[in-house]
């Protein structure tokens, strides 16, 4: 665990000569806590103890054992040179070594004799540009998640708003977003001719939101009319795709942004039909965009597998069915290929669409370089370390005759050793301990035991003893129970936990 | 005898290592640890058990414990060796280098030992 009391960075010196260790040793000494390893076996064993708390390692490259070399090439492989920085001390004059060890990740190179003072630059240097590389990894990520949300979800307000007066309930944009992005995903991975990106797959599904925006124009009496309407009042409902747009294009400040680009095409067009049979201006096959194209395909699936006034709604099955054999309209051969092709994700997608609530769904595109910065890393590694112990901890108390408890407050949890759960009669996990009756009867026939697992306090000594009577081989005997309090690694330690033993006396 | 003065007798560059570690008490340190540093007697015993690999290490490392402390006589001398074991196979001119490197290092351990002996 983390501790706060000692604030000294930790550098790895390795070299194979004693002399030269501890001289750099005793150069950084004043503001760092040094480690050092004779030769690559120990280094590496080091750092895998030690992992990200090592924040710089002074690497010599001809060594015994593993050499300079082996020992990046392990840091490389366990993904450790992404968080701890490699400075390379060498006498080598040898330009080549210098390449193929920048190839493997090295920092900096110092070249004996070293200026102390350089040194020591260079330590804080390399020091500080990984912690604040890490910092703004991990600023850049957030703030771009903040941004994506927040714009993602005035889009969706501004949708809602639409379709609010619509009477719709706002699961319409979801849907067709999420259509949306799965068709062009397929369309994608089937031909190149349309030559869309992951940029412009995101622009498009965003966009496709704001499809029905036109409506905003059109009067509440028919907008909201029960039942078919008349023909003249379907003329009026399909102005709403050229108004949308010009909403749009009326726009003074945004309008030239890939954004808003998009979404003209689509509110303009997405009414359009591939044999040239749809309105506004009856394009016809790709002179309609291809995103508005995708978001009319969405559209139409949506209303078919939607309930309206003036009709039920289709299964899934039947939507694809109809729009196949083009009883809404004809559609691009490809994008029926695609949706042929894509109709199981569609329909789980949207199933799940439907149970989650639309702002969680903000999927952010993290550039891959931040991606390798990550904290990531250092979260799997300790992830694996966590593993790692409690398998390590399975292991021995599964093989030992004792009785060991672990008792957690919140969630409250009592754990114990498999022979211990056997010998007392209980399972090896119990939540809620307290609650269990069983449990009481056997282990808690003492009177405070009880009272003693939940309200230890800080003030109290950490490891305690007492004796009581309990259950155990299925005969009352006395025991001796010692039990140690787990406090929180906190500023303020909060009580969390007790671990102990259960010894026959 | 001064730290100056066994530099001078070593034939090493004083004023150099002295710009570079700054700290006088630092560098008489860490000249005087030479004394018991190991990789001479390593270089001797792996060449004469023909284990060119290990004289080569050896030959490096006290190449660059030279390098630091600015003993530039054994230095050049230690860095003549390391490039001749380098390959890993001995030449006709190992046991002519070797030699030499042998004398250079006992003349600095000597200028050593007289600068600790008067502490």
């Amino acid at each position: 665990m983390m501790k706060y009391n000692n604030p000294k960075p930790k550098l790895l010196i390795v070299d194979d000569s004693p002399i030269n260790r501890s001289l750099l040793s005793d150069i950084l000494g004043e503001e760092y806590e040094t480690i050092e390893a004779e030769n690559g076996e120990e280094a590496i064993a080091i750092l895998e103890k030690l992992g990200v708390e090592i924040s710089l390692v002074f690497l010599d490259i001809c060594m015994p054992k593993i050499d300079g070399f082996g020992v990046l090439e392990v840091m490389k492989e366990k993904r450790w040179s992404e968080d701890i920085p490699v400075i390379i001390i060498s006498s080598d004059d040898s330009g080549e070594h210098i390449e193929q060890a920048y190839d493997m990740g090295v920092v900096d190179f110092i070249r004996r004799p070293f200026d102390a003072a350089i040194v020591k630059k260079r330590a804080i240097n390399t020091i500080m540009l990984y912690s604040k590389q890490r910092l703004l990894a991990s600023m850049v990520t957030d703030q771009i998640y903040e941004k994506e949300k927040n714009s993602n979800m005035l889009i969706n307000i501004l949708s809602h708003i639409v379709e609010f007066r619509n009477g719709e309930s706002g699961l319409h944009i979801i849907h067709v977003k999420t259509f949306t992005e799965i068709l062009l995903r397929k369309l994608v991975s089937m031909t190149d001719k349309y030559k869309i990106s992951d940029e412009d797959i995101s622009i498009i599904s965003t966009a496709s939101a704001l499809h029905d925006i036109g409506k905003i124009s059109i009067p509440d009496a028919i907008l909201n009319k029960p039942g078919r309407f008349t023909d003249e009042e379907f003329n009026v409902m399909k102005t709403h795709s050229k108004a949308g747009a010009e909403i749009l294009e009326q726009l003074t400040l945004y309008k030239d942004e890939p954004l808003v680009r998009v979404a003209y095409e689509i509110c303009r067009w997405h009414h359009e039909r591939f044999d040239g049979k749809g309105y506004p201006d009856g394009l016809v096959g790709d002179e309609i965009p291809i995103s508005a194209q995708v978001v009319a395909m969405a559209d139409v699936y949506d209303a078919l597998t939607s309930e309206r006034c003036y009709k039920k709604a289709f299964n899934h099955e039947k939507a694809i069915e109809m729009i196949l054999n083009g009883e809404c309209g004809e559609f691009n051969p490809i994008l029926k290929e695609c949706l042929k092709s894509s109709a199981d994700t569609i329909r789980n997608e949207i199933y799940h669409a439907k149970t989650m609530n639309s702002c969680e769904s903000v999927k952010i595109e993290i550039p891959t370089e931040i991606l390798k910065i990550d904290e990531l890393s250092s979260s799997k590694r300790l992830m694996f370390m966590y593993n790692y112990e409690s398998e390590k901890n399975k292991f021995f108390s599964d093989f030992c005759d004792d009785i060991f408890f672990e008792y957690h407050l919140d969630p409250s949890i009592l754990k114990l050793s498999a022979c211990g759960a056997a010998r007392l009669g209980l399972s090896e996990t119990i939540v809620n301990p307290f609650e269990e009756p069983t449990l009481i009867n056997k282990i808690m026939t003492a009177e405070n035991t009880k009272k003693e697992l939940r309200e230890y306090s800080v003030n109290e000594e950490t490891i305690t003893e007492h004796k009581c009577n309990i259950l155990l081989d299925e005969k009352i005997k006395t025991v001796k129970i010692v039990s140690k309090k787990l406090y929180s690694f906190s500023d303020k330690p909060v009580y969390i936990g007790v671990i102990g033993k259960i010894i026959e006396i | 005898m001064t730290l100056e003065e066994a530099y001078s007798k070593l034939q090493g560059d004083y004023g150099k290592v002295m710009k570079l570690l700054r700290n006088p008490a630092l560098v008489k340190k860490f000249a005087l640890k030479f004394i018991d540093d190991e990789s001479f007697e390593l270089l001797e015993k792996s060449l004469n058990e023909k284990k060119y690999t290990e004289a080569f290490r050896a030959a490096h490392t006290l190449k660059g414990v030279c390098l630091n402390l600015c003993f530039d006589k054994l230095y050049l001398s230690a860095a003549e060796m390391t490039e001749d074991l380098r390959p890993g196979i001995p030449t006709d001119k190992t046991e002519e280098i070797f030699n030499r490197l042998k004398d250079d290092y006992l003349i600095t351990v000597s200028a050593l030992k007289e600068l600790s002996e008067e502490l």
